[in-house]
C-alpha cells in the first residue's frame, strides 16, 4: 500500500532558504531536499530495535513513531521541515488490533476451514474501513509549516477502492488490475487535502495499463530466466537427497531475483506517475526518479545488506529515502505562505485527538 | 558582538502559527522561567514549563511547540544548545543514545547478548510453558495439514501388508496408555525412517520396519517417539520457531507469510539435543517397566548410523534429525 504521504511530500531546503515574504506570483520550483544520514539513522534503529525486543515488541509503536519523525524533520521544503505527530499509544492499539486478527484468521483456519472462511469474509468486510482509517491517521499526524494535513475520504469510496475493485479484477483475470490501482491512488490523493487547500489526482487510466504492460514483459521475461535457472537446479539435484537442501534457497533466490527485476521499476514509475498528475490547489509536482538509479541503489542495498546480517538496513532506508524524496519538486504557483488550515481544524482543537482515539493506524 | 548576557543568546528561528503556512523570521531568547519569541510586528512570550521541544535528530530543526499549536524551527543547533544549557534542560536517556557513538555500541552489545539470552533459554522456556495451553483443535489441526504436506513431497503409501499393520498397531496399543495413532508409509528417498506429529501420530517406514528385523525394536523406536509426544517437543519447537520466524519476519521488515510457514517449519525443525535425551530417557524408562532393555533403542540407533553410512547418497534417514547418536547409543547402554 502506497501512502501519498509516506516520506514523500515535504519541506523547505537547508541549502537555499526561501525567503518567506517574496511575493512573487510566476511559478517556482522548490525541490524536496533530504538531509537524514546514514550513521544518525543507525544509532535511532539500533535503540529502537533494543527495545522493541526487551519491551517484546511494545514499543515497536514508540519506535515508530521516532523512525517517521526522523524521516520527516530530515525532509524540507520551501525553507520548513515536515513532521510527524503520531501518538505512539494509538498506534499500539492499531498494532494489538491487527495482530488479534492475524492470530484469530490463522487459527480460525486450522480449527475448521468453513470458521475460517468466515473469519476472512469479515476481515474482508472490515478491511476498506480499517484502511480508510489509517489513511486519515497518517495524515492528520503529518505537519508542514504547522498546518496538518488530512484526509476526507468516505467509507463509500473505500468500499469500492478497497474492496470492488480488488473483486473485479480478480474475476477479470487481473485485466482490471491496472485500473483497480489507478482507483486506489485517485480515492487516496482526490480525498487528501493541506490545511484547506484540496490534492486532486489526474492520472489517466491509461497511463496505469502502459505501467503494467512494461511490468508484465519485464515479469515475464524474469520468469523465464529465473524459471530456467530454478528447472537447472532441480535437474541438477534430482535423486540427490543430499542436494535436495538447495531447493528451497534456489526457489528463495528465484523470488529475490524477480523482485529485484519488478520493485525498483515499479516505484520509480508509479512514483513519477503519481506525482507528475497530481495538484495541490494551483500548485502541482514534478517527479523524475529513474528506474534504473532505484535499480543500482536496490540491488548494492540487498547485497549490503545481506553481508552486513542487517546491520545496513538503517543505511539503505536513508538512501533509498534520499534518492525519491529529492526526486521530486515541487512547482508553486504562488507565495507558499498562503495556505491556510482546515476547516475542521479551524473549529476545534479536539479534532486532532478525536483522532487519535476513534482513528487507529494499521501498518499495511 | 554582543554587549550583553542575555543577548549573546538570541536564537534564529522560524515561527508558524499553526492557522496559515506563513513563516515568521524570529528570534529566541530567555526571559527568566519563560522564552521570549520577537518577530517583525509579533511577539510572545511562554513559561519555559509549557513548551515543548522535539528530539535532537541530527541536522534536522528542531521544534518548539507552543501549548496553542504554533510552533518555532530552529536550524542553529550550537545557539539552541547554549540557550538550552542556560535554561536547564536536558533531553532523555534514550534520545543521547541514539546519537552517542558509545551509546550505539552499548546499545548494539546488549542487544546481542539479549537475543543470544533470549534464544538460548527465554524463548525454549516459554514454549514449554506455552505448549500444553496450545488448543487441541490446533494441534490435530497443525499434525493433520503437516502429514498431508509430508504425504505429497516425501513420502508414498505403505507397502506392508493390512494384516502385519494391524499386529503392530496392537502391540504398540499394549505398550503405552499415551493417546496414539501408528501409521505406515513408503520411505523412498527418506529411507528407514520414523517420526511423531504433536497430536500422537506417528509414522514409520516401512524401511524402517525392514531394518529392525523384529518387532521389539519397532517398539523401541516408538517409545522413543512417544517421548517427543509425551513431552510436547513438536509444539514446542513449532512455537519457538514461530516467534523466531515473527521476529525475522519484523526485523526483515515485512508481516505476512509467516503462519503460512508452520507446517514447513516444523518438518524442517529437527529437535535439540536436550529433547532427544529426554525422549531416550522416556523410552528407556518405558521398556524397563515392560521388562525389556534399553540397549534395544540402542541396537537401533546402532543400525540406523550404519544404514546412514552405507547411504550417504540415497538418504541418511532418522539420523539427520537425531544427532550424536555415538554418544547417545553409550549412554543407552550404560544403563542397567
Amino acid at each position: 500500500m502506497n501512502n501519498p504521504f509516506e516520506n514523500t511530500p515535504s519541506s523547505a531546503a537547508t541549502t537555499t532558504f526561501i525567503n518567506p515574504f517574496a511575493a512573487d506570483t510566476a511559478p517556482r520550483s522548490e525541490a524536496l531536499v533530504f538531509s537524514g544520514r546514514g550513521g544518525e539513522y543507525f544509532g535511532i534503529w539500533i535503540v529502537n530495535l533494543l527495545l522493541t525486543v526487551l519491551t517484546l515488541g511494545i514499543y515497536s509503536a514508540w519506535a515508530k513513531v521516532r523512525r517517521l519523525q526522523y524521516f520527516h524533520r530530515h525532509t524540507t521544503l520551501g525553507g520548513a521541515a515536515f513532521d510527524y505527530h503520531g501518538d505512539p499509544r494509538a498506534i499500539l492499539k492499531g498494532r494489538v488490533i491487527g495482530f488479534l486478527l492475524l492470530l484469530g484468521y490463522n487459527i480460525s483456519f486450522e480449527v475448521s476451514p468453513l470458521l475460517g472462511f468466515l473469519v476472512l469474509g469479515l476481515l474482508a468486510a472490515a478491511m476498506p474501513v480499517l484502511l480508510m482509517r489509517s489513511l486519515r491517521f497518517r495524515a492528520l499526524n503529518t505537519s508542514w509549516r504547522g498546518l496538518r494535513f488530512g484526509f476526507d475520504g468516505d467509507q463509500r469510496g473505500a468500499y469500492r477502492a478497497f474492496l470492488m475493485w480488488p473483486l473485479l479484477s480478480v474475476f477479470t483475470l487481473y485485466l482490471l488490475a491496472p485500473m483497480w490501482h489507478q482507483r486506489m491512488k485517485r480515492y487516496q490523493l482526490d480525498s487528501a487535502r493541506f490545511g484547506a487547500t484540496r490534492f486532486e489526482f489526474t492520472a489517466p487510466v491509461s497511463a496505469f495499463y502502459r505501467m503494467y504492460g512494461v511490468l508484465l514483459l519485464l515479469l515475464l521475461l524474469g520468469m523465464t530466466m529465473t524459471g530456467g535457472m530454478v528447472l537447472l537446479v532441480i535437474e541438477a539435484i534430482e535423486g540427490s537427497r543430499e542436494l535436495a537442501v538447495l531447493m528451497p534457497i534456489a526457489v528463495l533466490l528465484g523470488w529475490v531475483a524477480l523482485f529485484l527485476l519488478i520493485q525498483p521499476y515499479l516505484t520509480a514509475r508509479l512514483q513519477n506517475l503519481v506525482w507528475n498528475h497530481t495538484r495541490l490547489g494551483a500548485h502541482r509536482f514534478e517527479s523524475h526518479a529513474r528506474a534504473r538509479t532505484l535499480y543500482a541503489i536496490t540491488f548494492t542495498n540487498l547485497v549490503a545488506i545481506v553481508c552486513t546480517l542487517g546491520f545496513f538496513a538503517p543505511f539503505a532506508a536513508i538512501r533509498t529515502a534520499r534518492y525519491r524524496i529529492e526526486s521530486v519538486t515541487l512547482v508553486s504557483a504562488g507565495p507558499l505562505d498562503d495556505f491556510v488550515a482546515g476547516q475542521k481544524q479551524a473549529v476545534s482543537a479536539t479534532g486532532e485527538e478525536t483522532a487519535d482515539i476513534f482513528d487507529v493506524d494499521i501498518a499495511l | 558582538m554582543s554587549t550583553s548576557p542575555s543577548e549573546a543568546l538570541t536564537v534564529a528561528a522560524l515561527y508558524f502559527d499553526g492557522h496559515s503556512a506563513r513563516a515568521w523570521p524570529a528570534t529566541l531568547s530567555l526571559d527568566g522561567d519563560a522564552l521570549l519569541l520577537a518577530a517583525e510586528g509579533l511577539s510572545r512570550r511562554a513559561p519555559l514549563a509549557s513548551l515543548r521541544l522535539s528530539e535532537p535528530m541530527g541536522a534536522a530543526p528542531r521544534l518548539i511547540t507552543f501549548d496553542d499549536g504554533a510552533h518555532a524551527e530552529v536550524r542553529d543547533h550550537a545557539a539552541l544548545a547554549r540557550l538550552l544549557g542556560a535554561s536547564g534542560q536536558r533531553d532523555r536517556l534514550t534520545v543521547r543514545s541514539a546519537f552517542d557513538l558509545r551509546m550505539v555500541a552499548g546499545a548494539l552489545a546488549l542487544l546481542v547478548v539479549v537475543l543470544w539470552g533470549a534464544a538460548r533459554y527465554g524463548l525454549p522456556w516459554a514454549a514449554e510453558v506455552a505448549a500444553p495451553r496450545v488448543p487441541e483443535a490446533v494441534v490435530t489441526g497443525l499434525s493433520r495439514q503437516t502429514l498431508e504436506l509430508i504425504d505429497e513431497h516425501m513420502l508414498a503409501p505403505s507397502t506392508l501388508a493390512d494384516a502385519e499393520q494391524s499386529r503392530l498397531r496392537s502391540v504398540l496399543a499394549g505398550r503405552t496408555t499415551l493417546s496414539h495413532a501408528l501409521v505406515f508409509r513408503h520411505g523412498g528417498a527418506v529411507g528407514p525412517n520414523a517420526f511423531a506429529l504433536p497430536d500422537g501420530t506417528l509414522v514409520v517406514t516401512d524401511e524402517l520396519i525392514e531394518l529392525a528385523g523384529d518387532d521389539e525394536r519397532v517398539m523401541a523406536v516408538l517409545m522413543h517417539e512417544l517421548g517427543h509426544v509425551e513431552r510436547r517437543h513438536g509444539m514446542r519447537m513449532l512455537l519457538q520457531g514461530s516467534v523466531v520466524a515473527l521476529f525475522m519476519t519484523w526485523y526483515a521488515g515485512d508481516v505476512s507469510s509467516v503462519i503460512a510457514m508452520a507446517p514447513t517449519a516444523l518438518i524442517q525443525s529437527g529437535y535439540s539435543r536436550d529433547m532427544e535425551r529426554e525422549a531416550d530417557d522416556y523410552a528407556a524408562a518405558a521398556l524397563r517397566a515392560q521388562g525389556r532393555s534399553p540397549a534395544l533403542l540402542a541396537d537401533m540407533l546402532q543400525r540406523l548410523s550404519e544404514s546412514a553410512d552405507r547411504g550417504r547418497k540415497d538418504g541418511g534417514g532418522w539420523l539427520d534429525s537425531h544427532p550424536d547418536s555415538a554418544q547417545r547409543i553409550e549412554r543407552l547402554r550404560d544403563r542397567p
